[in-house]
């Protein structure tokens, strides 16, 4: 059959109906008058031919029912016609259907809007070429319990020459730069790369083009580097600050001093090309062992494993241990694919408890509609059986409630879409959740396929249980008792279930809200060992000149100077990583002097410090003393003798290297490694503070004082009043010591702490809407059930009340079966949450996951939902009239 | 006439309705008469089952239709074999030589 000829008898049946059917309409009759013709000329009388041949004939309408069925486009025009019923059932119940596509709206919405977050964050693969070649190597000493250090410069050379198993190895190093000359002085994050980083890396510059191999330059901050001086931008930065200039290839930029030619912007690729500006470095003769601060990629040869890789640098490992027995004495490398770059496990895991929350939440609405459309199904007993008696068969009735369905799942689809948009792209702002790509998130086609899918699997599920309980009745009995709402106890009995499986969701739902609320709260009420009322945090970004001749150390010591002269200033102080927000945490080994060497000493931070730090930032003094103006840097300045080495350490700190003896006095070598450390003496004793951020324990900080070359960003000033009011006399005494300084990140620390916590808010917030509302749902299916099932035992309640059931007998009967179904689900829910909630534990903070007091107060929760919803039919069925009752029987 | 399955006698039928054609066009009830005529009575197709075989036909392109007079001065339809209606008809008269030659075999010997 050819294809035209089918496209132009479907368009003549579907657009030229009228006339089909005139058509066929002449023909039958012109096939009966033919008929009586012949049998008038067969001898018999008009009479009788008439009515042989419309015996012949056998119904004209079943002829033409006949004809239509085979025709093209019957099965669409059926399709039609069945979907025309389905909305005007839809409309006969405007209320019911209002309800049900506004809570599909709500659930298919929200569900959309999290799997686009998931899927923008967690899904997508990263941005690189070939980013399952890309792997990230560290350096180890798994003797001394360090099992991933960043690489010294001396090491990555090496690798970089020695390796088998790399097409190429690249280095990057976290910096920061002043930018000048053009507007007001600013700070920019900038970080220091090898040439082949980005080819290693899989990312080619959208403008310009790549640093070269023959560029050598060194990091802004060392002195001495003369090279010509080249720089990439970042792709934010070259939009925001450069409004993304087409021509910005060729111009200068002043970055701390030196002048710089743009030859290159990068393609986006947050959060893990971030840096706002990449500058090159390369070899130098005798690079540094020892300090750990280079973070390194590589890019596996074609064909090469993981495994492969991890030999060959275990080979080089035992040469380097060999070569260089005073910094890389137990040295080990490894090698970790790039996917782990795509989030920390408690990001993974915060946003599937997420995703796995609203899936709940679905499900949830799915059986609150589908108890609602169970209800209606039984209010149309009588259309279904005068349907039936009209000829629909089981399979038509079916399609027609399973069309209802579907149109109500597609409706809230349509609703749903929007919403998830307008969340979608609130929420894209947020980037204090931290959650990475979330800039990224959109409505993309993976995202449309999910909300389709979700809208098949809503509609199907939905209205199976009504599909399924058509038509249940024999014919004869839903005609005769019509649309009182009988049924059967089949029909009550399956709301109950669907009930019950709701209020066990709800539990679990509940009880997630609950753990992360507690969790959160318990967050907030930490001991975190800070002042942070009227506190105000700032960074300021001392360019290289600073650090050399004590220029720095000055202007750090006129800058408290002027502090001290401002009556808003009750205490000012500075550190060298910003507590709690601080992205750079430095660490060392620590122990007492007389320790023995092969034991592995503690793990401790180690912070600068100005004297008034402590002060500013309210942690108390234990024992011995704070730093004061005659405490010198433990670093040994140029044509200066070995300094006195002083050390505070934090309370933890201090028992945990002098358990049984009074610290103050002793002494500790500071960044002991193998080869011994430097000895400074503890002077005294600061109370612990949570400074890796709240939920981390209580740190262990060394704390040593600021000098020429040990110079602190960090400020903190505690005010009289509001810190923030403090801000613009800030910058103006800033401003007149030294023009070219940027300020950043002004802050007050309560706003820091409560940054810090964004994430959890979130998440807890977000549980707590969902199973609010799924309370509410369950609430109204209880209702919905006790309500149906009391109207079906009214004669019964008639009875009993005629016998002499007293009105508090009914009532506890009612709360009974209402409570039922709640109760099991209960329960249910209860065994459900224990099995799922460990799956939390990563987010939980002071709470476990079987927290029995959570569990209970849920339970509690729903009882009393449960019996408020049971409470109007309850005083319904207390206040029936026992004789209206019998008679409408 | 007993009932076959509905495919056997949707297959017969058309053969047959083409066969019926292959000479003149004809109307409705003219072919109906045809066929008995041809089958010696074996096939009497009623209305119920020609009309909806004449349209599908006509919609797959091997018969088509025009409004004439009947030989009593009646307005009918008269259908007619297209040129692949004329291919439809040769190949499953092929075909059913085939089947009949065949079954005759099979069913011809104990």
């Amino acid at each position: 059959m050819p294809f035209s000829q089918r496209l132009k008898s479907l368009w003549r049946n579907l657009a030229r109906k009228q006339r089909v059917e005139a058509d066929l309409d002449a023909e039958i009759r012109s096939y009966r008058e033919m008929l009586e013709d012949e049998k008038i000329r067969a001898g018999a009388s008009p009479a009788v031919a008439r009515r042989e041949a419309l015996l012949e004939l056998g119904g004209a309408e079943q002829l033409k029912e006949g004809v239509r069925d085979i025709r093209m486009g019957a099965g669409l025009e059926a399709f039609g016609t069945e979907l025309r019923q389905s909305l005007r059932g839809l409309r006969r119940n405007p209320g019911l259907s209002l309800v049900v596509v506004g809570i599909l709206a709500l659930a298919m919405g929200a569900s959309t809007a999290v799997f686009s977050i998931f899927q923008s964050a967690l899904l997508k693969p990263l941005p690189f070429r070939d980013s399952d070649r890309v792997v990230e190597l560290a350096e180890t000493r798994l003797a001394r319990g360090m099992d991933q250090v960043a690489f010294s410069q001396a090491n990555f050379w090496d690798v970089r020459a020695q390796n088998r198993s790399f097409e190429e190895v690249a280095a990057f190093h976290y910096d920061e730069a002043n930018l000048t000359g053009d507007g007001p002085a600013e700070r920019v994050t900038a970080a220091g790369v090898t040439a082949g980083f980005f080819r290693t890396l899989g990312v080619s510059p959208v403008l310009g083009r790549d640093f070269s191999y023959d560029e050598e330059h060194g990091p802004p901050n060392l002195p001495g580097w003369n090279g010509a001086s080249v720089v990439i931008l970042g792709n934010k930065f070259w939009k925001t600050r450069y409004a993304a200039d087409p021509n910005i290839l060729g111009k200068t930029l002043r970055l701390s001093d030196r002048n710089y030619t743009v030859v290159g912007v990068l393609p986006p690729g947050e959060p893990w090309i971030d840096r706002q500006v990449y500058l090159p470095f390369g070899y130098r003769p005798n690079p540094d062992r020892s300090s750990w601060e280079y973070f390194v990629i590589g890019r596996l040869k074609r064909g090469t494993t993981l495994e492969a890789a991890r030999a060959d640098l275990q080979q080089i490992a035992r040469v380097l241990a060999r070569d260089y027995p005073k910094d890389d004495t137990g040295i080990g490398f490894r090698v970790d694919p790039s996917s782990a770059w795509i989030a920390g496990n408690t990001t993974r895991r915060a946003l599937c408890v997420l995703l796995g929350a609203v899936v709940f939440f679905l499900l949830i609405a799915c059986l609150n509609i589908a108890n609602l459309l169970l209800s209606r199904g039984m209010a149309r007993q009588r259309e279904i059986a005068v349907r039936t008696a009209l000829g629909a068969g089981r399979a038509q009735l079916v399609r027609l409630v399973m069309m209802e369905s579907f149109l109500l799942s597609g409706c809230g689809a349509v609703l749903g879409i929007l919403l998830a948009y307008a969340v979608v792209h609130t929420v894209r702002t947020l980037e204090v959740l931290h959650i990475p790509r979330l800039a990224d998130a959109s409505l993309n086609p993976w995202v449309l396929s999910f909300a389709a899918l979700v809208a098949v699997l809503t509609g199907l599920l939905s209205g199976l249980a009504p599909a399924l309980q058509t038509p249940s009745t024999s014919l004869a009995t839903a005609l005769r008792e019509g649309d009182r709402q009988t049924g059967t106890r089949r029909h009550g009995r399956l709301r109950a279930v669907l009930v019950t499986l709701e209020v066990a969701l709800s539990f679990l739902l509940l009880v997630g809200a609950g753990l992360l609320m507690r969790s959160f709260s318990q967050l907030m009420t930490v001991n975190h060992g800070f002042q942070t009322e009227n506190r105000l945090l700032f960074s300021l970004s001392m360019p290289g000149p600073y650090w050399q001749k004590g220029v720095g150390k000055r202007f750090l010591d006129r800058f408290f100077e002027r502090l001290k002269a401002e009556p808003d200033v009750i205490a000012a102080g500075a550190v060298s990583t910003r507590p709690v927000e601080g992205d750079a945490d430095t660490g060392m080994g620590i122990d007492s002097v007389a320790q023995r060497a092969d034991q592995r000493p503690p793990w401790a931070g180690w912070r600068i410090v100005t004297p008034g730090y402590f002060r500013a930032v309210g942690l108390p003094l234990v024992r011995g003393r704070l730093f004061d103006e005659a405490d010198q840097a433990v670093w040994q300045v140029k044509g200066q003798p070995v300094p006195q080495r002083h050390v505070i350490l934090s309370d933890r700190l201090a028992k945990r290297i002098f358990p049984n003896a009074d610290p103050i006095g002793q002494h500790v070598l500071l960044w002991k490694g193998p080869q011994g450390g430097m000895e400074a003496e503890v002077v005294g004793v600061v109370g612990d503070c949570r400074e890796r951020g709240l939920a981390s324990g209580p740190s262990a900080t060394a704390y040593i004082p600021y000098g020429p070359v040990a110079l602190t960003g960090e400020f903190v000033i505690h005010t009289r009043d509001h810190p923030l009011a403090f801000a613009p006399v800030l910058r103006s005494i800033i401003a007149g010591l030294d023009s070219n300084l940027p300020i950043s990140d002004v802050r007050s620390f309560e706003e820091v702490m409560e940054r810090s916590v964004a994430p959890q808010r979130f998440n807890a917030t977000l549980l707590a809407v969902f199973s609010g509302l799924a309370l509410l749902l369950a609430t109204v299916g209880i209702y919905g059930v006790l309500s149906y099932a009391m109207t079906r035992r009214t004669p019964e309640i008639g009875l009993r009340m005629a016998l002499g059931a007293s009105r508090g007998n009914i009532l506890r009967m009612t709360l009974g079966q209402g409570l039922r179904p709640a109760l099991v689900g209960i329960v249910l829910g209860a065994f459900g949450a224990g099995w799922l909630s460990r799956y939390m534990t990563a987010l939980l903070f002071g709470v476990k996951p079987f927290d029995l007091q959570t569990y209970a107060a849920v339970a509690a929760l729903l009882i009393i939902t449960a019996a408020v919803a049971c409470y109007l039919p309850g005083r319904r069925a207390m206040g029936t009239d026992p004789a209206l009752a019998l008679r409408a029987e | 006439m007993p009932e076959p399955s509905a495919a056997l006698l949707q297959g017969t039928l058309d053969v047959l309705i083409l066969k019926a054609l292959a000479l003149e066009p004809m109307h409705g009830l003219g072919i109906s008469r045809r066929i008995a005529q041809v089958t010696n009575g074996t096939f009497q197709v009623k209305p119920g089952s020609l009309f909806p075989a004449l349209h599908r036909m006509e919609e797959a392109g091997w018969l088509s239709a025009v409004w004439g007079e009947s030989e009593n001065r009646r307005r009918a339809k008269f259908y007619r074999l297209t040129s692949a209606g004329r291919r439809q008809l040769k190949e499953q008269t092929e075909q059913w030589v085939r089947i009949s030659s065949a079954m005759a075999i099979a069913l011809g010997t104990p």
